[in-house]
């Protein structure tokens, strides 16, 4: 069976015949098995290969959709694949996946600031400055509903 | 420059207030090997990098643990909210209560405070590189701990996602350093410090 195509990415590459006295980690193989973003979020990565939980703890139950959560999900996408394509700049699947999610959240950050209120200080908007509105990220009525 | 987003990484929601394990979680705010130490190694390393994807990187990775730092603030200041009499009288968590009240404070669990003395910046890549392994190695154990010291399932879940992005930055780095060592003298990795010397 062709390596790239194993069922849950574990294995990756090392060089051959490598130098002596150097680090090594095996380099993650091109476009590697992903979850479904709801799920990636709640597991802490998005490959499959790299979820590799402490005495099989893993959270099971997906966060209720609420137009945070929709951001937090697209974002992490976003975020993982970044640092995956800054090891692995050629992979074109990934960048076309970046991109796509890229679109996604620019959408979905403008709706929020039409109906909820501004992410940052560059979302425009209109009327009062809801800048200051709480609840504040780290406060638990900001988060009781996700 | 940096610009803050009104939103938490992922969501921390937690319903009951426990002083006594905030003690604890601190340790991941301002301990050896916690996310603000994390977030400054990383983003203090990348000045001397001499490749784009090292610096990219490392500008990443140092990113993403200020918004863990973050996330464990809301951890510490959800659990020692509204806290009762007993609650801040607690012998565990009483040392931490006469200094910081229920303010969030760089400290380990210990009650030592933050120290520039946790963390590395050498200025060659692969030293500092290799340090980065390590300390996501380290973050990773603390979090292991939580989860055995801790049965709250609400602190638990964010606790599972943060220790899951340190394998995750670990391989990262792991990989950084395969990509730096392709652009070394092949016989010899070490022949000179590529952060000066190219």
């Amino acid at each position: 069976m062709d390596a790239t195509k194993r069922p849950t990415g574990r294995k990756g590459r090392l060089p051959a015949r490598a130098p002596l006295a150097n680090p090594y980690v095996p380099f993650q193989l091109e476009d590697p098995p992903m979850y479904e973003p709801p799920k990636g979020l709640i597991r802490g990565t998005m490959y499959q290969g790299l979820d590799l939980p402490f005495m099989g703890m893993v959270n099971k139950r997906e966060r209720n959709t609420t137009p945070k959560t929709q951001l937090q999900t697209l974002a992490f996408v976003i975020q993982e694949l970044a640092m995956y394509l800054d090891t692995h700049r050629d992979d074109a699947r990934a960048l076309e996946m970046y991109r796509e999610y890229q679109r996604r959240y620019h959408q979905c950050k403008m709706e929020y600031a039409d109906t909820i209120g501004p992410m940052d200080h560059f979302s425009p908007g209109e009327g009062s400055y809801q800048w200051l509105d709480d609840p504040w990220p780290w406060e638990y009525c900001a988060n009781k509903e996700a | 420059m940096f610009v803050y987003e009104k939103k938490l990484q992922y969501p921390v929601k937690i319903a009951r207030p426990n002083p006594r394990l905030a003690a604890l979680i601190i340790s991941q705010y301002g301990g050896p090997d916690g996310e603000l130490g994390a977030s400054l190694r990383y983003l203090s390393q990348r000045y001397s990098m001499p490749f784009d994807e090292l610096k990219g990187l490392l500008t990443d990775i140092g990113t993403e643990e200020l918004g863990h730092l973050e996330m464990i603030g809301a951890i510490v200041h959800q659990l020692t909210r509204n806290m009762k009499d007993e609650q801040y009288r607690d012998p565990a968590f009483a040392p931490y209560f006469v200094d910081h009240t229920a303010g969030v404070y760089p400290t380990a669990a210990s009650g030592f405070p933050w120290s520039a003395a946790s963390m590395a910046v050498k200025g060659d890549p692969i030293a500092d590189l290799t340090e980065d392994l390590a300390a996501e190695q380290k973050a990773r154990v603390t979090y292991d701990n939580i989860l055995r010291l801790s049965d709250d399932p609400d602190v638990n879940d964010v606790i599972k996602f943060l220790r899951a992005r340190e394998v995750v930055h670990f391989q990262r780095f792991g990989e950084a350093i395969q990509l730096l060592r392709e652009k070394l003298d092949r016989k010899n990795v070490y022949f000179m410090n590529p952060a000066m010397d190219i």
